[in-house]
């Protein structure tokens, strides 16, 4: 019955109290006149109460007329009048009117671009490579053939392996997969030779073709010649048979690198005083609301960015932007010579490893503290490896 | 005059028993073709009469409703009409009787 009471609000109908003598007659009228009655109540002698819809009661005059009845409304109910107490409210209707039509010309914008899967192309790359197919906040989503552009974008950045583009709302969702390019090979059908790629002292050698320059305990500089493609022939001393070198060397390499050893630290040291400032982005326009002026000396600055949206996919235009403002002093720190060593030979230590290229096997490393003239202090960090250096070179000129 | 009255009655009270003999050999639904009420009762307090003619009598502990079979007296508390139609009508309260008057 839940549904004829939802049918009954929408079509709008009114209670109404009927008085008179042929409270039976009435109804009986009413029912042969098809008007449907609800919800009859007798409320004493000669008085009840009945639901009608809007048609019916329009119907009612004569028959209350020929019975001898008086009606009275007692309360309007239903959509009907819920709308025709907001006709005269035009500003209000058109302004929920506008609200629906502007929601959805909102979401099908594009507002955000979500790139993942990325480690060596920068997102920045393919944002622009994005934007220059259509793909970018401001542009209406209709009109991205994602297929489109998931294909000229295979073609425009030469690393991808694979991308993906879904529109989800107004969000738009790119997944790569990059490609691990091969190293510059040089084709098996040319000559080549082999060549340090660093420095270093040679641990082993061992050639499959070619002919070796160098022996183990060698010091080699970088490019310098390790395995020869070429061949002199025997008894031939003009003629040298070229070959495609292959061989494998192993040479000790050393990294290093240095950092001061200071036993007087400067530390930040947020002083608890914060001050915030919000603002509002509209699309890409930041809005500055009510400022204020810092009056710290130093202060680290935070923003954080709430953007609006729609169940996590639907991405409105608008962020809330808050920056937040921390005081902060400069604090010196006073280390003991042992903390201060430990801490140089760490940052060294940490510097040098990022220069170690993968595939190298850290053997040891080595720390040692120097002191110049002046008095100070300074870690240097030696780590020694072990790698292969030999790449190929194509031999010139032939 | 009168002789005729006689026989036309005689003859609907044939056509009637002939109706009611083939509503129950054909299965038929016998409240549409013999224009009989057709009464659902829920308990003691919903009933239901489809096919009636009319309300002789509302109050609230007393509804009298006239159909082809005679009037139906419903007696009770707080006795509302809770749909009424052309074709049947719905009263709800604490019924306490239902009776059929010829």
């Amino acid at each position: 019955m839940l549904i004829l009471r939802l049918w009954n609000y929408i079509r709008g109908y009114v209670i109404i109290i009927v008085k008179g003598y042929f409270l039976e007659k009435f109804i009986n009228i009413c029912t042969r006149r098809q008007i449907l009655l609800w919800d009859i109540k007798v409320r004493g002698s000669g008085v009840m109460t009945l639901k009608i819809s809007i048609k019916g009661f329009k119907m009612l005059r004569p028959i209350a007329k020929k019975t001898n009845c008086s009606v009275r409304i007692l309360r309007k109910k239903g959509l009907p009048f819920v709308f025709s107490r907001y006709r005269r409210r035009k500003a209000f209707v058109a302004g929920a009117v506008l609200f629906v039509f502007l929601l959805y010309v909102l979401t099908s914008f594009i507002w955000s671009v979500e790139i993942t899967g990325n480690e060596n192309i920068e997102t920045a790359v393919i944002e622009q490579k994005l934007a220059e197919n259509g793909v970018k906040a401001g542009k209406l989503k209709y009109n991205i053939d994602t297929d489109r552009v998931a294909n000229s974008m295979m073609l425009a950045i030469d690393q991808l392996r694979w991308i993906s583009i879904t529109i989800k709302g107004t969000k738009a969702k790119i997944q790569v997969a990059e490609r691990v390019l091969p190293p510059e090979l040089v084709p098996m059908d040319q000559p080549c030779n082999i060549v340090a790629r660093r420095d270093g002292v040679i641990s082993s050698i061992v050639v499959k073709e070619g002919y070796a320059a160098v022996k183990p305990g060698d010091t080699v500089i970088k490019g310098q010649m390790l395995v020869s493609g070429s061949i002199p022939i025997k008894g031939e001393e003009e003629r040298k048979r070229l070959v495609h070198a292959i061989a494998t060397v192993e040479a000790r390499t050393w990294y290093e690198e240095s950092c001061e050893v200071k036993t007087k630290i400067t530390e930040k040291k947020r002083t608890g005083n914060v001050l915030e400032h919000k603002s509002i982005e509209l699309f890409t326009k930041r809005i500055k609301l009510f400022p204020k002026k810092i009056e710290f000396d130093e202060y680290d600055k935070i923003e954080t960015e709430k953007r609006i949206s729609l169940g996590g996919d639907l991405v409105l235009p608008f962020a809330i932007v808050t920056e937040r403002f921390y005081e902060s002093t400069e604090v010196e720190k006073e280390l003991s010579l042992e903390e201060a060593k430990q801490l140089a030979a760490d940052t060294a230590y940490k510097k040098a490893l990022e220069k170690i290229p993968d595939g190298a096997k850290i053997v040891k490393p080595i720390a040692n503290f120097k002191e110049d003239e002046n008095g100070n202090l300074t870690a240097h960090v030696i780590i020694e490896c072990l790698e292969e250096i030999g790449i190929e070179e194509k031999i010139g000129g032939e | 005059m009168g002789r005729k009255k006689h026989k036309k009655n005689k003859k609907e009270k044939n056509e009637v028993n002939l109706k009611e003999k083939l509503t129950e050999v054909l299965e038929l639904p016998k409240e549409i073709v013999l224009n009989v009420p057709k009464l659902t009762i829920m308990g003691n307090t919903d009933i239901m009469i489809e096919n009636y003619k009319g309300i002789v009598e509302y109050e609230e502990n007393r509804v009298r409703i006239n159909t082809a079979i005679g009037i139906i007296k419903i007696t009770g508390s707080k006795l509302t009409i809770r749909e009424i139609t052309s074709e049947d009508i719905m009263v709800i309260g604490d019924i306490i009787s239902l009776e059929f008057l010829r």
